[in-house]
C-alpha cells in the first residue's frame, strides 16, 4: 500500500529534519568570538597555540585551500597571532574566482572581511568603485613603499594614492628541454636569442612520424598567445600608449600575429590544435611528457618539473626579442592584500598587511611556494637566489610588464579577442581585424 | 422571509467563496516567500536598471540609458542574442524529444532495467569542471572520442570546439547527454497512464504507434508542456558552458560564439561592475521569456490534454 | 473510516487490477517477435549505456592513479598503479566528514521542505476554483525567468539585514515556502488527477486540506519522488548558495569542500576525482533505490513481460 511508505517517509524525514534544525540552532549560528576560536580550532592543521580572546579578531580571506599552499599562508597567520596580543587574524579559504563574488557581495552588504587577497591588474577598478580602503594615510606613516618592485607599486595607486599593497606577482618564461637541443644540434647552453632564431630551431627540433607530428618544437600558441607576444614585438607597450589612446592595429602587433600565423601555417594549424586539445584537460603536460621541447610559463613551472618531471633536463630563458636591443619584454600578474570598504578594523587589519609584505613573511612565502615576491630585498634573499630557476625569474622581472585593466574600458579585451580569432582563423586579413578592434576600443574609451 | 431560490444562492457565492478561501491558505506560502524573498530583489533590479548602479560607489537614475546603449550601442548585445536564440531553438526541442524517447524506452520491463534507467541518469548528476574537461577531451578534432566514432561511420567531424560554425553545437551535443533528468519527469509522468486506455484502444486494435500516438501522448502533454515551458526559461539562462568551455579561457571565445546572453551579463555584472546594465538585459531578456511563455500557454490550450479537466 | 479514503482506496484498487488485467491479456500476444525485439533494444541500450558511462569511468580511473601518471602521455585508460589510498586521503584532508553531515542535513531539510509546501500550493493552484489564480500563476512563472546574478546582490543585502549571514536559515528556509519550479511540476501532475475524486471527497465532509494530505499525496508518489530526488540533488549539488551565506569553514558542504583541491596553480586531479565519486555515490545510490517509485504502478510495457 503505497500510503503506507509515504506516511513512514514522511515522518523519518520529519524527525530527522527536526534533529538536525536543532542541531544547526544549537551549533552556534552566527560570529562572535567564541564561534571564531571554535572555527580556528577546528580549521587550522597545525593547531594554532594562541586564543582570540581579549583581541580585535579579523577576517583574512584567501583562496588557499590546497594542502599545499594553506599550510604555508597558515603558518605565516600563526607567527603573527603570536608575534603581539593586541589582534588575531582568522584565515578563511574560499575558492578561487567566487571568492571575488562573495566579497562583492559581503561589501555592498557593509560586512566585508577585514583583509583580502585580490587580483593585481584590478585595483584601480575596485579603487574607483569604493570597494577597498585608501590606504595612503598608513602608507605616509609608515614608508612601506620603497619595499616594493616599482612596476608592482604603480598599479595599486587610484589618482596617485595606494588602495592596496603588492603581495607576489609573476613572469612568463621560455623552458626549454636541454637534451632535445642536444639532440637536435643546437646548443644546450644558449637559447635562442630573436624570435627568428626560435623559429629556425624550433625546426629543427621537430619531429615527425610519417605526417603527424610527435614532437614540436616551439609553437607561441602552446600556453601563450598574441596578448604576450604583441606586447613583446612592441617594446613592452600594451594595447594602450602612455596617454591612454588605444594602440591595438600598430604596426608591432600586427608583426607579432604574422609572427604567430606563419608558425601556424609551417605547422599545420590543425597539429597544433590536436596538441592544444591533448593537454587542454590541464592534466598531461605536454612538455613534461617530451611532447613539446620548448614551453612558455611562470616562474612557477619549475616545482611542477621538479615534482612530476621525470628528472629532465631543463634550461629556462627569457623570451626571446625582435631584433638585438628591443628587449626581452614579458608579462606577469600576482595578488595584492588590501582592506575591503567599510572593513571595521583597518587599524589592525593594516599591521598585518605590512607584515605580510615584509621581508620575513615575503621570504617564507617564496622559498615556500616557490613564488615571486612584491617584496625587493625577500626576492633578492641569497637562498632563493642560489636556484638558477628563481634567479632568472628575478631578472626577468626586470623586463616584466603588468596590463593593469584601464578604467574607462575595463572590458577591452572583450572587443580585442574575437578580431584576433577572426584573423587566427583566417576570416579577415591582420590589418582589417586589427583596424575593427582599434575602431571597437575607440568606441568604448570615448564612452559610446 | 427570503426566498428559497435566493437562499440557495447564497449559500452558492458563500460556497464559492469560501472555496476561494480556501485556494488562498494553499498559495499563501508561495505569496508569502514570494513577497518575503522575491519581490523585493526583483523590483530592486527593475528599479536599479534604469541606474548607473555599480553595486558599492552609484545609484543615480539615468532613465533609458542603460536599454538604449544595449539596443543601439553594443555590438555584443545582439551578438549573444543570437548565440543563445541559436542554442534555444535547437537545444530545448531535441532535449525534449531524446528525454521522452528514453523514458519511453526505459519505461519497460528488461533484464536491468533498474541499472539501465540509473546509467542514463548519472549525467545529469555528473556536475561541475570536472565534466566540462572532460568534454573539451572528448570533442578534441583529432584525438576526441567524438570525431572518432564519426570516423568509424564515416564522417568527418567538424572542429567542435574550435571553429566558431560548431561551437554551439557542441555544447548542444554535450546537453544531449545530459537529458536524463527530462527523462526522470516523463518516467513519473508515465506511470499515471492509465492502463484501461491501453485496453480500450488494444480493443479498437490499434497497433504501439498508435497507442502512443493517441493513448500515452496525450496523457503525458501536461508534462511535456511543463518541459517546453521551463526548457525554453532555463535555455534562456545558459551560461557556464560558454564561461568554461571557451577556446583559450576568454570567455565566450572563439569569435564570441560562445557569448551567451547570460554570459556577457554576468561579465558586465560582476567583471566591469556595471550592475544597472546587467539588470537592464536581464529584464529585456524577462520580455522576451514572458512572451514566448504566453504563446506557449495560449497554444498549449491545443494541445495539452488534463485528465482532471481545466480549472 | 470515512468516505474520503475509501475513494482514494476505491480508486488505487481499480487501477491495480487494470494493471493485473493488462499483464494477463497482454503477455501471449506474439511472444518470440517482443522477445527478439527486447533483446534487440538490450543490446542497443547496452552499447549506448557504455557510451554515458565514459566520463564516470574516466573519473574513477583518475581518482585511483598517481600525481606523477596522471601527468604523463598518452593518458592511460586503467591505472597503472591503483592508489585506493587516494580515497582515504581526500576524505581527511577534505574534511569529508564533517561536510557530508552538513550537507546531509541541508539536503534532508530541503526534502523535506520542498515536497511538503510545493505538493500544497500546487494543490491549490490545480485543485481550487478562486479569483486571481491565474494571476499568482502567471507571477509566479514570472519569477524563474529573472536570472539570479541580478537578484544575488540584493537578495544578499537583506538575508544580511536579516542577520542570516553564516547560518544555514537562507539555505533552508526560502525552501517552506516553495519553489516556483516545483510548484509548476507538481502542479502538471496534480492536473491528470480526475476532479470527481476531489468532488467526491468533498460530498463526504472532507476539505480540501484532508483531501490533499490522505488522497492526492498517496496518488502522486511517482511526482513525490522526483522533487524528492531533485531537491536532494540540487541540495547535495549546491556550491553556490553556501558559498556565497556561509563564512565559517566548519559549515561549508561536500562540494566546497572539494574545490580545495583545485588551486590556481595545480589541481591535485586525484583527489579531486576521488572526493568527486564520493560525493556522487550517494545521489546514484539514491536513485536506485528510489525507482520502485516509478516502476510501482507501471503498466505500458508490462505487456512484454520477462
Amino acid at each position: 500500500m503505497p500510503f503506507k511508505h509515504l506516511k513512514k517517509a514522511f515522518q523519518l524525514t520529519a524527525v530527522a529534519s527536526l534533529v538536525s534544525l536543532l542541531a544547526a540552532c544549537s551549533g552556534g549560528t552566527s560570529g562572535g568570538p567564541a564561534a571564531a576560536q571554535a572555527d580556528a580550532a577546528a580549521n587550522s592543521g597545525s593547531g594554532s597555540s594562541v586564543s582570540p580572546e581579549g583581541r580585535v579578531v579579523l577576517d583574512y580571506w584567501t583562496w588557499w585551500g590546497s594542502e599545499t599552499r594553506r599550510p604555508i599562508i597558515e603558518k605565516l597567520v600563526d607567527d603573527f597571532n603570536k608575534s603581539q596580543d593586541k589582534i588575531f587574524v582568522k584565515h578563511s579559504y574560499y575558492p578561487y574566482s567566487d571568492i571575488f563574488t562573495k566579497e562583492l557581495a559581503a561589501v555592498s552588504a557593509g560586512n566585508p572581511p577585514d583583509i583580502m587577497m585580490n587580483d593585481i591588474n584590478t585595483v584601480q577598478q575596485r579603487a574607483s568603485k569604493n570597494q577597498a580602503m585608501n590606504l595612503s594615510k598608513y602608507v605616509e606613516r609608515d614608508k612601506v613603499q620603497d619595499r616594493f618592485f616599482p612596476e608592482l607599486w604603480n598599479t595599486v595607486l587610484y589618482n596617485g594614492e595606494p588602495y592596496a599593497l603588492p603581495f607576489n606577482t609573476d613572469t612568463r618564461m621560455m623552458f626549454y628541454n636541454k637534451d632535445d637541443f642536444k639532440e637536435a644540434g643546437l646548443d644546450p647552453d644558449k637559447f635562442p636569442d630573436t624570435w627568428d632564431e626560435l623559429e629556425q630551431a624550433a625546426q629543427k627540433l621537430d619531429k615527425k612520424h610519417g605526417n603527424t607530428y610527435t614532437r614540436i618544437g616551439y609553437s607561441p600558441q602552446f600556453n601563450s598567445d598574441w596578448n604576450l607576444l604583441q606586447l613583446n614585438f612592441d617594446g613592452g607597450r600594451n594595447f594602450f600608449d602612455e596617454s591612454g589612446k588605444p594602440v591595438v592595429n600598430a604596426p608591432a602587433k600586427a608583426e607579432a600575429l604574422q609572427y604567430i600565423l606563419d608558425n601556424a601555417k609551417r605547422l599545420g594549424q590543425k597539429n597544433i590544435d590536436a596538441f592544444k586539445a591533448d593537454f587542454g584537460s590541464q592534466q598531461a603536460n605536454p612538455f613534461l611528457s617530451g611532447r613539446v621541447s620548448i614551453w612558455t610559463d611562470v616562474t612557477n613551472f619549475y616545482t611542477q618539473i621538479r615534482d612530476y618531471g621525470d628528472g629532465i633536463n631543463f634550461g629556462v630563458a627569457p623570451l626571446p626579442e625582435t631584433k638585438e636591443g628591443a628587449g626581452h619584454w614579458s608579462v606577469g600578474g600576482g595578488f595584492v592584500i588590501e582592506i575591503p570598504y567599510g572593513a571595521k578594523h583597518p587599524d589592525e587589519a593594516w599591521e598585518f598587511l605590512k607584515y605580510m609584505t615584509d621581508v620575513e613573511a615575503q621570504t617564507y612565502w617564496a622559498e615556500k611556494n616557490f613564488d615571486n615576491v612584491a617584496n625587493k630585498e625577500a626576492s633578492n634573499s641569497s637562498e632563493l637566489m642560489s636556484n638558477p630557476v628563481y634567479k632568472a625569474s628575478v631578472e626577468n622581472l626586470a623586463h616584466t610588464k603588468l596590463t593593469p585593466n584601464p578604467l574607462n574600458a575595463p572590458d577591452y579585451m572583450n572587443l580585442i579577442n574575437p578580431q584576433r580569432d577572426a584573423i587566427m582563423l583566417g576570416q579577415t586579413s591582420i590589418q582589417d581585424g586589427l583596424n575593427k578592434a582599434q575602431a571597437d576600443v575607440e568606441k568604448l574609451v570615448s564612452g559610446k | 422571509m427570503a426566498h428559497p431560490q435566493h437562499a440557495a444562492a447564497r449559500r452558492g457565492r458563500s460556497l464559492a467563496s469560501r472555496e476561494a478561501l480556501q485556494g488562498f491558505v494553499f498559495v499563501s506560502p508561495w505569496i508569502l516567500g514570494f513577497l518575503l524573498f522575491t519581490a523585493g530583489p526583483m523590483l530592486f533590479s527593475l528599479y536599479a536598471s534604469f541606474t548607473n548602479y555599480d553595486i558599492t560607489s552609484q545609484m543615480a537614475w539615468i532613465g533609458f540609458k542603460n536599454y538604449d546603449t544595449m539596443l543601439n550601442h553594443d555590438p555584443l548585445f545582439w551578438k549573444s542574442l543570437r548565440n543563445t536564440l541559436y542554442f534555444v531553438v535547437i537545444s530545448v526541442p531535441l532535449q525534449t524529444a531524446a528525454g521522452l524517447l528514453l523514458a519511453m524506452i526505459l519505461n519497460r520491463r528488461m533484464p536491468g532495467i533498474r541499472l539501465f534507467r540509473t546509467v542514463f541518469y548519472l549525467p545529469s548528476v555528473l556536475s561541475g569542471v570536472g565534466v566540462y574537461v572532460l568534454w573539451m577531451m572528448l570533442l578534441s578534432p583529432s584525438a576526441g572520442l567524438v570525431n572518432l566514432t564519426l570516423s568509424w561511420l564515416g564522417i568527418d567531424g567538424p572542429a567542435w570546439l574550435t571553429d566558431p560554425a560548431w561551437t554551439k553545437n557542441a555544447i548542444i551535443l554535450m546537453k544531449l547527454w545530459g537529458s536524463g533528468s527530462m527523462m526522470l519527469l516523463y518516467l513519473a509522468s508515465l506511470q499515471g497512464v492509465p492502463s484501461k486506455l491501453y485496453e480500450a484502444a488494444e480493443l479498437d486494435g490499434a497497433g504501439r504507434l498508435r497507442k502512443f500516438w493517441h493513448v500515452t501522448l496525450p496523457m503525458i502533454t501536461p508534462v511535456i508542456f511543463f518541459e517546453i515551458v521551463t526548457g525554453f526559461i532555463g535555455g534562456f539562462q545558459i551560461f557556464q558552458e560558454g564561461y568554461v568551455m571557451s577556446y583559450g579561457n576568454d570567455p565566450g571565445a572563439p569569435m564570441n560564439s560562445l557569448l551567451f546572453y547570460n554570459l556577457h551579463m554576468f561579465l558586465k555584472a560582476f567583471k566591469v561592475f556595471d550592475m544597472g546594465y546587467a539588470m537592464a538585459m536581464a529584464w529585456f531578456l524577462f520580455l522576451i521569456v514572458l512572451l514566448l511563455t504566453l504563446i506557449n500557454l495560449t497554444l498549449s490550450r491545443f494541445w495539452v490534454h488534463y485528465e482532471g479537466g481545466e480549472q | 473510516m470515512n468516505m474520503a479514503t475509501f475513494s482514494k482506496r476505491e480508486y488505487a484498487r481499480e487501477r491495480e487490477q487494470e494493471r493485473k488485467i493488462a499483464l494477463m491479456k497482454a503477455s501471449p500476444a506474439k511472444p518470440l517477435r517482443r522477445k527478439l525485439s527486447t533483446l534487440l533494444l538490450f543490446v542497443l541500450m547496452t552499447l549506448v549505456g557504455l557510451l554515458m558511462l565514459v566520463p564516470l569511468w574516466w573519473m574513477i580511473s583518475t581518482s585511483l592513479k598517481s600525481m606523477q601518471e596522471i601527468m604523463s602521455y598518452p593518458p592511460t585508460i586503467v591505472p597503472e598503479q591503483v592508489h585506493w589510498d587516494n580515497y582515504i586521503h581526500a576524505w581527511q584532508k577534505g574534511h569529508f566528514g564533517r561536510y557530508a553531515l552538513n550537507t546531509l542535513l541541508l539536503a534532508g531539510i530541503g526534502v523535506f521542505s520542498h515536497v511538503l509546501s510545493n505538493t500544497f500550493v500546487a494543490y491549490g493552484f490545480a485543485k481550487i476554483r478562486f479569483k486571481g489564480k491565474k494571476l499568482l500563476f502567471s507571477i509566479m512563472l514570472g519569477t524563474m525567468m529573472i536570472p539570479s546574478f541580478v537578484t544575488l546582490i540584493p537578495q544578499y543585502i537583506l538575508f544580511s539585514k536579516l542577520h542570516w549571514i553564516n547560518t544555514y536559515l537562507p539555505l533552508t528556509v526560502p525552501g517552506f515556502f516553495g519553489s516556483a519550479f516545483q510548484i509548476f511540476l507538481v502542479r502538471q501532475f496534480f492536473m491528470t488527477i480526475p476532479n470527481e475524486l476531489i468532488e467526491a471527497g468533498k460530498v463526504d465532509g472532507a476539505n480540501h486540506f484532508r483531501i490533499w494530505w490522505q488522497l492526492m499525496l498517496p496518488l502522486s508518489l511517482p511526482v513525490i519522488a522526483t522533487i524528492a530526488i531533485m531537491t536532494f540533488q540540487g541540495a547535495w549539488n549546491d556550491f553556490t548558495g553556501p558559498l556565497i551565506y556561509i563564512n565559517s569553514e566548519s559549515l561549508f558542504n561536500l562540494q566546497i569542500g572539494l574545490q580545495a583541491f583545485k588551486s590556481t596553480e595545480t589541481t591535485q586531479w586525484h583527489y579531486l576525482m576521488a572526493g568527486s565519486v564520493i560525493v556522487l555515490l550517494p545521489v546514484v545510490l539514491l536513485f536506485f533505490l528510489f525507482q520502485k517509485y516509478f516502476i510501482e504502478g507501471m503498466n505500458i510495457s508490462s505487456a512484454t513481460k520477462g
